[in-house]
């Protein structure tokens, strides 16, 4: 409950909500609490656990050794840490790219109406919907023909194909929530659309800017498919070493790759979503600026953070 | 009026851009599924297409890709829907619930599949803690729950991951509207469970719907899930797409690109359904 | 009244006669803020009563309160004769509307009015026949099948009120009815209030901030004035006639001089002398009229025309009186005190600026009060 019982307060309080708040509620409540915290917390914890562990056998229920290779090798820049350094490059390249590419595509297709702005939408999504296996399938050969495939800038060119489409949705969705009348004000105040872009617009959308930089960088971040086929085996990011690790059953390595994996984004999650989770105000207030996108434009966030 | 003019074509020119590699790629599959391209080109002929039409491993594998996608997305939207209603105070239960609800959000897909593989496999933590508590003797009693037939470690999974997307998009079709509809509900004399089923759940699935089938496209189409943890039979879609292509066999190449074909089409279907569940949930907010 | 923390410990007094909403000893509290204390009102069914006072003086937490939308600290509510104090919004036989009409975007015009009977179980068959009935009654008979996203905003207005109808509350709350509306929509939504209220004979509370809609539609008016609510009185003695100072001053008179109520009980003020009722101390005072209450007269005291303001619908004349302290004071003084003053003048006889204007006003539509 919300509210604190009122010192001689002589009426029951109404219950705002349609949920009510019965002892029986209160006790789901605390399991499901629980739950999330533990599935939160539980996967990177097991992660830690099991990259440095020398000998968890079954059926130990802890590690019964312990051992710092995985991470040694890490920090003796072995191929892992090779892999994370261009883990890094690819997903900060496609995350730059692909905001300055999609901010532009996503005012446009806000700015439509009727059949259009469906047509234009779905086109949008569709490079971030497709299979991503059958997206790079489907490009291998051309990027083969253009001397691209296997090569570092070809894989960038790949991971863009999706990651376009999911900002050019992510922008569009902004844009869609984007109060214009700032930027009429602007143009009635003398500034050219090129100086109210990059006065105006882009200034006041920075937070949804940088959210847009972290989407490109997770859409490239945990890419498998499209580094697989295009890559062709010679560009190692770090998903590719953990699905290569889990199929040798590399289990100290595998996990201390995987760990790598999350605990990049999960910092930056928690850094932004400091400003998204204080939400949930009383519905007659307005929404802050910083706000989460629309709720039917659930642009803000398609997550398919690998594939 | 020009205002709209001007803004309109530029605009449609932009979205065909975004989708011209999947339409390049859509092309190539095309013609390379009929012998008109790619590796295996012998001039046009439907024998590609017509091996696939005949190969039930294929639909016995998109069936199964189509089964468990659909009931980790049911799995998951039943959480996120229960989290947006049950958790959306300003209590500290309710905040820490909505932040760890979306912690999940930015882990890849290949680390929820890697995971689940270290903690759901039969020399897993879960049979561990089973062999611990006595409920098991050996790795063998443990129920297979990955590379399994029904999916149940694919399915839990994938659920768990695309918990937190839900949510979000859950959470904020709430804040929108949600509390003032409720209200009036009330007041014309809906009990909290009537506003709850007539209003709130209403509501939120036509908000959630657009969300809900791409969560669903994202876990149909997932390589890497399916890989780590989806059976060799049936063997899943996207995994039966990349090892037909990749194969020495240039006429089970042919097939790979039959395969691929077929899956950017249904990614086209699965578009236009999103779309319109988009533009559904589009005119609740006016 | 009650125990702390506890319910109604006996029974409750007869409410006032024909009352469908009687209001006690009611108290609000919101945040940080003071909240509202001591709030009485009592409403007749079929009666239309208007509460107003300044943005943030509370009203939309009153309103709410009453319908069970938040807690109430102190007091009862008793809605048809049954404490409604400690029962949660849905069975309290009040509907509170929202300034924004909320439709449910995911029903049809004709299942949001549908909704309340619906979770009342009612029939099927008397659904079908009761809806429209609602929809004729406000002017939409044919709308059921549209989507609440295709109405206009009057339109929307009308199917909120058909819908709060269809509940058949005894108690009706509009929070800010027509102040978010153009002036043709207004009368639109004015009208269709008093249309469905034809139906059940609702008791009606609305609050505003606009005087005149207070004027427009209520039987009473009160004041909501530094977390008190006055007694409700017909809008013609509220605006005639405000009983305090400070609920004049928010009503903002046109006129507002000073002066001094004499041994006699006299009250002299520079527009001249008047006898108030009920006699007042001795001492000084303020007076207050309305700029209608000030007439060219001749023998009036001379007033210098120095501007004129065109409203809508009327005009007045701004000037300064031409008086010199007399009576108390020395005549041969410049004016020591407030001269200025508002009258309407009629379209025809408009005057100049400069002209000098006997003007009189009548005692009984003077409010004078002492000032302490």
């Amino acid at each position: 409950m919300t509210h604190a019982p009122v010192p001689g307060r002589t009426t029951a309080a109404p219950i705002p909500v349609a949920t009510g708040a019965s002892p029986g509620w209160r006790g789901v409540r605390l399991a499901m609490v629980t739950l999330l915290v533990i599935s939160a917390v539980g996967p990177p914890a097991l992660l830690a656990m099991l990259s440095a562990s020398q000998s968890w056998f079954y059926p130990a229920l802890l590690p019964t050794g312990w051992t710092a290779d995985a991470w040694s090798a890490v920090v003796r820049r072995g191929p892992l840490a090779r892999a994370v350094g261009t883990s890094v490059v690819l997903g900060l390249t496609t995350g730059v790219v692909g905001c300055v590419l999609a901010a532009p595509i996503g005012r446009a297709l806000a700015r439509l109406h009727g059949a259009a702005r469906h047509v234009a939408v779905a086109a949008a999504v569709l490079p971030a919907a497709a299979p991503p296996i059958a997206v790079a399938t489907g490009l291998q050969l051309t990027f083969v023909r253009a001397q691209l495939a296997g090569t570092p800038v070809g894989v960038v060119l790949a991971h863009l194909v999706p990651a376009v489409g999911v900002l050019s949705f992510f922008f569009f969705a902004v844009f869609t929530a984007y109060d214009t009348r700032l930027d009429d004000e602007a143009r009635s105040l003398g500034a050219s659309p090129r100086q109210v872009w990059l006065r105006v617009t882009l200034p006041t959308l920075r937070p949804q800017l940088g959210a847009g930089v972290g989407l490109g960088f997770l859409v490239s971040w945990g890419q498998v498919p499209l580094t697989l086929v295009i890559g062709g085996g010679r560009v190692h990011t770090l998903p590719l070493e953990v699905m290569g690790y889990v199929q040798a059953g590399e289990t100290r390595f595998a996990a201390a790759a995987a760990l790598l994996l999350i605990l990049l984004p999960i910092v930056l999650l928690l850094v932004a979503s400091a400003r998204l989770v204080r939400g949930s105000a009383p519905a007659s207030a307005p929404a802050p600026a910083s706000a989460p996108a629309p709720a039917s434009a659930p642009a803000s966030a398609p997550t398919r953070v690998s594939a | 009026m020009t205002a709209r003019a001007s803004g309109s074509a530029p605009g449609a020119a932009l979205a065909g851009l975004v989708a011209a590699p999947v339409v390049v790629g859509l092309g190539y599959s095309a013609a390379a599924a009929i012998g008109l391209a790619g590796p295996a080109a012998r001039g046009l002929s439907l024998v590609h297409i017509d091996r696939v039409m005949r190969d039930a491993t294929v639909w016995r594998g998109l069936a199964w890709t189509i089964y468990a996608a659909a009931l980790a997305t049911a799995l998951a939207t039943a959480a996120a829907v229960a989290v947006a209603i049950g958790f959306r105070g300003t209590g500290i239960g309710d905040r820490l619930a909505r932040i760890a609800a979306l912690v999940p959000f930015p882990i890849p897909y290949v680390v929820a599949a890697a995971g689940a593989v270290l903690v759901l496999g039969q020399s897993g933590l879960l049979a561990r803690l089973a062999a611990a508590a006595g409920v098991i003797h050996d790795p063998s009693g443990f129920p297979p729950l990955v590379l399994d037939r029904p999916g149940l470690g694919f399915i839990l999974t994938f659920a768990w991951k695309e918990v937190p997307f839900l949510t979000f998009v859950a959470v904020s079709v709430l804040a929108t509207r949600g509390q003032q509809l409720e209200e009036t509900a009330r007041t014309l004399g809906a009990s909290p469970a009537a506003t709850l089923r007539r209003v709130t759940v209403p509501l939120l699935w036509r908000g959630l719907a657009p969300a809900v089938v791409l969560v669903f496209i994202f876990i149909a189409g997932t390589y890497e899930g399916a890989a780590l943890l989806g059976p060799t039979d049936p063997l899943p879609f996207a995994v039966a797409t990349y090892e037909r292509y990749q194969a020495l066999d240039l006429t089970l190449r042919g097939d790979g690109f039959v395969l691929t074909l077929l899956g950017l089409i249904l990614g086209l279907a699965a578009v236009a359904v999103f779309e319109w569940t988009r533009a559904r949930a589009e005119r609740l907010r006016s | 009244m009650t125990a702390p923390g506890g319910v109604p410990d006996r029974p409750l007094p007869a409410p006032a006669a024909n009352g469908a909403l009687d209001v006690r000893g009611l108290a609000v509290s919101f945040g940080s803020h003071a909240g509202l204390a001591q709030i009485d009102l009592s409403v007749a069914a079929g009666e239309r009563f208007a509460i107003v006072g300044a943005s943030g003086a509370g009203k939309t937490s009153l309103l709410r309160a009453i319908a069970g939308l938040v807690p109430c600290t102190a007091g009862r509510v008793v809605i048809g004769g049954r404490d409604v104090s400690a029962l949660p919004p849905e069975r309290r036989d009040a509907v509170y509307l929202h300034q924004v009409p909320t439709l449910f975007p995911h029903l049809t015009v004709f299942e949001n009015v549908a909704f309340p009977m619906r979770v009342r179980g009612l029939g099927r068959a008397e659904i079908e026949r009761r809806v429209p009935e609602m929809l004729a009654a406000v002017r939409l008979a044919g709308f059921g099948a549209r989507s609440p996203q295709t109405l206009s905003g009057g339109q929307r207005h009308r199917v909120a009120l058909a819908r709060a109808m269809a509940a058949r509350p005894s108690v009706l709350l509009l929070d800010e009815p027509l102040s978010s509306l153009d002036p043709g929509l207004r009368e639109e939504v004015r009208e269709a209030i008093l249309d469905v209220q034809h139906v059940d004979r609702p008791a009606v509370v609305l609050v505003t901030h606009d005087l005149d809609d207070a004027g427009l539609l209520a039987d009473r008016v009160a004041v909501l004035l530094d977390r008190r609510l006055t007694a409700g009185t017909p809008p013609s003695a509220l605006f005639g006639h405000p009983p305090t100072l400070a609920v004049a001053r928010f009503l903002g008179f046109a006129n507002e001089l000073p002066g001094h109520v004499l041994a006699d009980g006299t009250f002299e003020w520079p527009l001249g002398r008047l006898r108030p009722a009920p006699a007042l101390p001795c001492g000084p005072a303020i007076g207050l009229c309305r700029a209608d209450a000030v007439r060219p007269a001749a023998g009036g005291v001379p007033l210098r025309i120095t501007g004129l303001r065109y409203h809508a619908q009327r005009t007045t004349a701004v000037g300064e009186l031409l008086v010199r302290r007399d009576g108390q004071g020395t005549s041969a003084d410049p004016p020591a005190w407030p001269t200025s003053v508002e009258l309407q003048v009629l379209p025809g006889a408009v005057p100049a600026i400069g002209d000098i204007l006997p003007v009189t006003v009548d005692a009984r539509d003077v409010s004078v009060f002492p000032l302490r």
